[in-house]
């Protein structure tokens, strides 16, 4: 139905669109998602030659290419066969036209029928869309954007377009309009192809069967919007549905590091994406197929950073980790939960090689690792469960946190020491000397803790496996160092194995749980499901227990 | 945790007595050159004079000064004592900790031979080796250091199996650290206090075989030690000299034994704390 080539749109020297391949069958509906200034409605008005600048690329409509078609053939195919609902209604209604003759025109301008029709048209399309009779001789200003956007909605629909092309339909409008515009626009659905620009996620999910991500005017992801939104393979998808408030993510919303530059060399997300390498800074990545939607990504998508396969950790006849399967994916958390003794510390001292795996292995980017020398622990760092043990007692402050930079044998020591004063920062130690110089036996337990994460932070590893890194600290204290290992995920990219009992925290920071009982992982899934439909009893007993805070729940207000 | 040395030492009574023995013996042998009012070495016809203004402990048999010899007899058995002492607790820390922290066979030899060497009646060794090699001072102290090592690293070895399961290990492992920078870094500071009580005892021993060593005549002869002057005095004990030349040699060697004695024992509760509050009976 509508199949776009290659399209590359730029004004002057700024390439809007870059390379778009895009193709919607009759009937169906795309989404093009991104954020602001990415091009999404440069996109919709190139179908519609409304673009002012520069345009190549072929965009075939029902056999024709639109950008080869003369004005006269354009013209007539525009509010007939292809219509728009622009996103700003303000501007695009004209102030000296009732609404009911602002619909009517385009009826009667390709004189498809006579004035008459047109009118009835009119009437039965805003009453479709919920326009009340008195307001059919109002102007425009006299609107609300509410109505203005219905009005923009019949106007569009008023000469049966093949192609519909929305630009935000939704965005002003209230969250219960927006409900009943939904509804309405999927009844039109079945005779009409649509192409809904929006950065709105929600509307993506009500409105299209299939979505494309846009990010600096490239596509960087397509494929069917449930599989896109419930396991996103693009980084900057997945950040897209991260940002995104919804009522079925539990996870803190997190945001995405940076602001949008363009022009950009090589992968135009690359300086926001944490795991880019080399490549993605030169070279362009092209949109390729694979697992079920295409991908633009020189990594393939978000990679599996780590992955242990049948580990099982014996002690004499106690099997403390049972044949242990997972994957870590780069700049997520996975929340390993279960009870005391139920070998959560032992997967996380095997996977680190404090201990010898009695069967399977540990992989790192898909590398079996076999000898852990620097380098993997350069990427792998762990905070441990007890930050009063960990630390040795005989190290200030400072050299404890500079303690993995010399062993690393990084820098100078000069380096070494603002480096570990900078990740102190970062965790909010205050950087007097005074305090540097303090041992661990001056600290309280939410400052050894801190410490700690700022140790296993000071060389920025990639993955970092937090053994009940909030077990010592009062509910305040918790709250800020959860909060600043999510902030560290958004800002580096890092990876996380949360290790803890508690599922009321593992909820609210891991996009997956991995419950873990007898040293077996019984259950693993995205948290959301896990909290709302928890296959094991197990689990549910451990939902069960969790802190709920009832009262709240049940207070009446007077 | 943290264990004081000094602490545990100044709180004893005989370990005050010892450390002020050890101090004075330690300062006679440094100034050794300054007090001793002649050459131990120098010969002279004057031999066997009773104690004189001149000579305070009268002359031997060769016609050598006594005290200055009792005076220059200190620095070989110190130098002796606290070499010995310094490198066998090094071997021992190196072949404990390393044993601990390697582990596998490598452990298992190294214990294997602590073992045999403990079980071999060292002495009689010395004995045999020191009478075919006749050694110098530098000799006699790697000999005895090489003989008297076990012991302490196989309390070095218990120490470090305990430490190094300690959190603040496992995180250094962590961060990619080799054995070496743990056990520099983590397990031996650790180790300090009972660093220093294997190094007294192993002092006090090599004072003692030095002294038997010289005694039985099998050291350098060129080199005076109390040893040899008992050896010497005994051979004319048909005279009175022993008085003035066996006595006051045997107070000095004993004191120094006992100084060290005090010393040791008085720091023994940082390796076993349950003899704390223990009396020399």
């Amino acid at each position: 139905m509508l199949e776009i080539k290659d399209l590359r749109v730029s004004y002057g020297q700024d390439i809007i669109l870059n390379r778009i391949d895009l193709e919607v069958e009759a009937g169906g509906t795309l989404a093009i998602v991104g954020e602001s200034g990415t091009g999404k409605t440069t996109l919709g008005l190139s179908i519609m030659r409304l673009v002012e600048g520069t345009v190549q690329g072929t965009i075939r409509f029902d056999g024709k290419d639109l950008l080869e078609l003369p004005d006269r053939e354009m013209q007539r195919i525009r509010w007939s066969e292809i219509a728009m609902v622009f996103q700003n209604a303000n501007n695009v209604l004209n102030p000296v036209y009732t609404v009911l003759n602002q619909i009517m025109e385009p009826m009667i301008e390709h004189g498809l029928k006579s004035r008459e029709e047109a009118r009835d048209r009119a009437m039965e399309l805003l009453r479709y869309f919920g326009l009340p009779r008195e307001r059919l001789s109002a102007y425009p200003h006299q609107l609300s954007g509410g109505e203005q956007q219905r009005v923009l909605l019949a106007m569009a629909l008023a000469n049966n377009p093949k192609l519909l092309i929305l630009d935000e339909p939704l965005s002003s409008l209230d969250a219960v309009a927006r409900g009943e515009v939904v509804d309405l626009l999927k009844e039109i659905d079945r005779h009409c192809t649509k192409l809904v620009a929006t950065h709105d996620l929600d509307t993506a999910d009500k409105l299209s069967d299939r979505m494309a991500v846009l990010y600096g005017g490239k596509i960087i992801e397509v494929g069917p919007t449930q599989d896109v939104l419930s396991r996103p393979m693009h980084p900057y998808t997945r950040a897209l549905v991260r940002a995104y408030p919804n009522m079925t993510t539990v996870k803190d919303l997190q945001g995405i590091k940076g602001r949008m530059t363009r022009p950009v060399a090589g992968c135009s997300f690359h300086p926001r994406c944490t795991q880019a390498i080399d490549i993605c800074r030169t070279k362009t990545p092209r949109l390729v197929w694979t697992q079920g939607r295409h991908i633009a990504c020189h990594r393939g998508g978000i990679i599996t950073l780590l992955s242990t396969r049948n580990i099982t950790k014996s002690f004499g006849l106690l099997k403390a980790v049972d044949s242990v399967n997972l994957y870590i994916e780069a700049g997520e958390t996975l929340a390993l939960v279960g009870q005391t003794g139920s070998g959560k510390t032992t997967l996380a001292k095997t996977i680190m090689g404090l201990h010898r795996p009695t069967e399977g292995a540990v992989y790192f980017e898909d590398v079996k690792v076999d000898n852990r020398g620097k380098d993997f622990y350069n990427r792998v760092q762990m905070v441990f469960q007890n930050p009063g043990e960990s630390l040795s007692h005989r190290l200030s402050v400072l050299e404890a946190v500079m303690e993995p930079l010399d062993v690393q044998e990084v820098g100078t020591k000069e380096e070494r020491e603002s480096k570990a004063i900078q990740v102190l920062g970062e965790v909010e130690i205050p950087q007097t000397k005074d305090f540097l110089n303090k041992y661990p036996h001056h600290l309280s337990g939410g400052e050894m803790q801190r410490v700690a994460i700022a140790r296993a932070l000071v060389l920025d590893p990639v993955l970092l496996i937090a053994d009940e890194p909030t077990a010592f600290l009062d509910a305040s204290v918790q709250a800020k160092i959860l909060k600043l290992l999510l902030n560290l995920q958004e800002q580096r990219g890092l990876s996380m194995l949360y290790i803890t009992h508690d599922i009321a925290a593992a909820r609210k920071v891991s996009d997956r749980i991995a419950v873990m009982l007898n040293g077996k992982i019984i259950e693993e899934s995205a948290t959301s499901e896990i909290v709302t439909a928890p296959k094991q009893a197990y689990t549910r007993s451990l939902l069960r227990a969790a802190s709920a805070l009832h009262s709240i729940e049940s207070s009446e207000w007077p | 945790m943290h264990i004081d040395l000094k602490k545990e030492i100044k709180e004893s009574g005989p370990g005050k007595t010892g450390l002020i023995i050890l101090l004075l013996m330690i300062a006679v042998a440094l100034l050794a050159p300054i007090l001793a009012p002649y050459d131990p070495y120098q010969q002279s016809i004057a031999s066997l004079l009773p104690p004189s203004w001149q000579h305070w402990l009268g002359m031997n048999h060769v016609g050598q000064d006594i005290w200055s010899q009792l005076l220059y007899g200190a620095r070989t058995s110190l130098l002796v004592g606290f070499g010995v002492g310094i490198l066998s607790t090094l071997l021992g820390t190196i072949f404990g900790v390393s044993a601990a922290l390697i582990g596998g066979l490598y452990e298992k030899v190294v214990m294997r031979i602590v073992d045999a060497f403990i079980v071999i009646p060292m002495v009689i060794i010395i004995i045999l080796v020191a009478a075919y090699i006749r050694p110098s001072i530098l000799t006699l102290i790697l000999l005895l250091s090489l003989l008297s090592w076990q012991g302490g690293a196989r309390i070095m070895r218990a120490q470090a199996l305990s430490l190094k399961e300690r959190g603040h290990v496992a995180a250094a492992r962590s961060f990619g650290a080799n054995h070496f920078y743990i056990a520099w870094r983590h397990i031996v500071p650790d180790l300090g206090p009972i660093l220093l009580v294997d190094f007294i005892y192993s002092v006090r021993r090599a004072v003692f075989m030095e002294a038997g060593l010289a005694f039985l005549g099998i050291t350098d002869p060129t080199v005076v030690s109390w040893g040899m002057m008992m050896r010497d005095a005994l051979s004319f004990s048909y005279l009175n000299v022993w008085q003035w030349w066996l006595v006051p040699t045997g107070v000095a060697l004993s004191l120094t034994i006992v100084g060290l004695t005090f010393i040791g024992h008085a720091a023994e509760p940082v390796i076993e704390p349950r003899l704390r509050g223990v009396e020399i009976a």
